[in-house]
């Protein structure tokens, strides 16, 4: 695994074509890795009849509504976890390199 | 999708009929033989030009006829074939 | 679930998909490529699974403070230990909420719901509306439904968006110290289990 819990990571600004399952809404944006949910066949290539191996890790990432959002309405506290495979993140600002 | 603007939340429940009944088992049945994937179900729905116009149910009725016919399983022309057969037993158009 | 055969009465339905997936269905069947039990075991397994299992789950973790842990920390045993069938291979994540802390589960990508345990979602839940809204504004979305946590609680929205399954443990409500299991389970709203609502009380 590249990430640990509490490392700050950015989903990656990617427009890759083709089945996805990261949203529009999170790409670019800076996070924080909550847990390693584990390592499950890439959906991405499973969509098109693919075997989806060698697995890929799968995070659950979390992020500040207030980062995601410019017109959040809501305490600074609010937060959005989504699930983000491995291969959609970089180390974010912060992050040892 | 996600946080694209949208309107209120119509909370209303229609009862499901018994053909989406049908599109939830015959999509789970193959599933369950391992002739299609939950992934590759959802990317034929993402393909539909037609998405935004269909409803829950009939996107899923026609990925699964698409991943069907993708896979050479079925022909489009023997399930439109099949289909005006049904409903002129059912009295429709 | 008997007569799924029986054709619908012209009319009945408004979709011309009906006619086409009776028309797969008879293909399938033709060709071999599924069997009748097969269709049949399919339909019977979503009818038997729906919101009661998800309530279960939270009056037995009400209860019981160890069986609570084992539902945060590994749901799909806890399920498995009430006779429930959990979904496989994706996982199934119960998040609890707490005096300061609100849950919200939405699958922005389509509608990834834990529909092993709670059988299928309402309507709203697959909307577009919920869909896009879910996730930018929680608090506007919950207030439709009735709902609105108050301004010193964390709302955290829940995106299914890969190979999980989310629900809400929700707050047990106040005054039930002396209800049993079978009152509590009564508690325990479809909505809540989503988290745009809260028990009934």
């Amino acid at each position: 695994m590249t990430f640990e819990p509490g490392d700050n990571v950015r989903v990656l600004p990617s427009e890759k074509p083709g089945h996805v399952r990261t949203p529009g809404y999170l790409k670019g944006k800076a996070g924080w890795i909550e847990s390693l949910v584990g390592e499950f066949p890439n959906p991405e290539e499973l969509a098109y009849g693919f075997s989806g191996k060698p697995e890929r890790p799968l995070y659950r990432v979390g992020f500040r509504q207030a980062d995601l959002w410019d017109d959040y309405e809501g305490p600074a506290e609010d937060c959005l976890y989504a699930d983000v495979y491995e291969h959609w993140l970089e180390p974010g600002e912060g992050a040892p390199t | 999708m996600g946080g694209s603007p949208g309107g209120p939340i119509d909370r209303g429940q229609h009862e499901v009929e018994d053909w989406e009944r049908l599109a939830d088992a015959i999509n789970a049945a193959l599933g369950g033989k391992g002739l299609q994937t939950t992934d590759q179900h959802r990317r034929a729905i993402e393909s539909l030009e037609e998405y935004r116009d269909l409803s829950y149910y009939e996107r899923w009725v026609a990925a699964t006829e698409k991943l069907l016919v993708e896979k050479g399983v079925l022909t489009s022309d023997e399930i439109d074939e099949r289909a005006a057969s049904i409903r002129r037993h059912w009295g429709e158009p | 679930m008997s007569g799924h055969h029986q054709h619908e009465r012209a009319g009945r339905t408004t979709s011309p998909y009906a006619a086409r997936i009776r028309a797969i269905e008879a293909l399938l069947l033709e060709k071999g490529v599924l069997t009748e039990p097969e269709v049949q075991d399919s339909i019977s397994y979503m009818e038997a699974r729906s919101p009661a299992n998800g309530a279960k789950l939270v009056a037995r973790a009400w209860m019981d403070g160890r069986f609570e842990e084992l539902l945060l920390s590994d749901a799909k045993a806890a399920a498995l230990q009430l006779g429930m069938e959990p979904e496989h291979p994706a996982e199934f994540i119960v998040v609890k909420n707490t005096p300061g802390v609100h849950n919200l589960i939405v699958c922005t990508l389509c509608s990834c719901y834990p529909r092993a345990i709670l059988g299928r979602p309402p309507d709203w839940y697959k909307s577009f509306e919920y869909r896009s809204r879910a996730v930018r504004e929680p608090r506007a979305v919950m207030r439709e439904f009735g709902f609105e946590p108050p301004e010193d609680v964390e709302v955290i929205v829940h995106d299914s968006t890969a190979d999980v399954r989310y629900m809400v443990l929700p707050l047990r409500p106040l005054g039930t110290e002396d209800m049993g299991e079978d009152e509590l389970v009564e508690l325990v709203t479809r909505d809540s289990l989503v988290g745009v609502n809260v028990p009934r009380s």
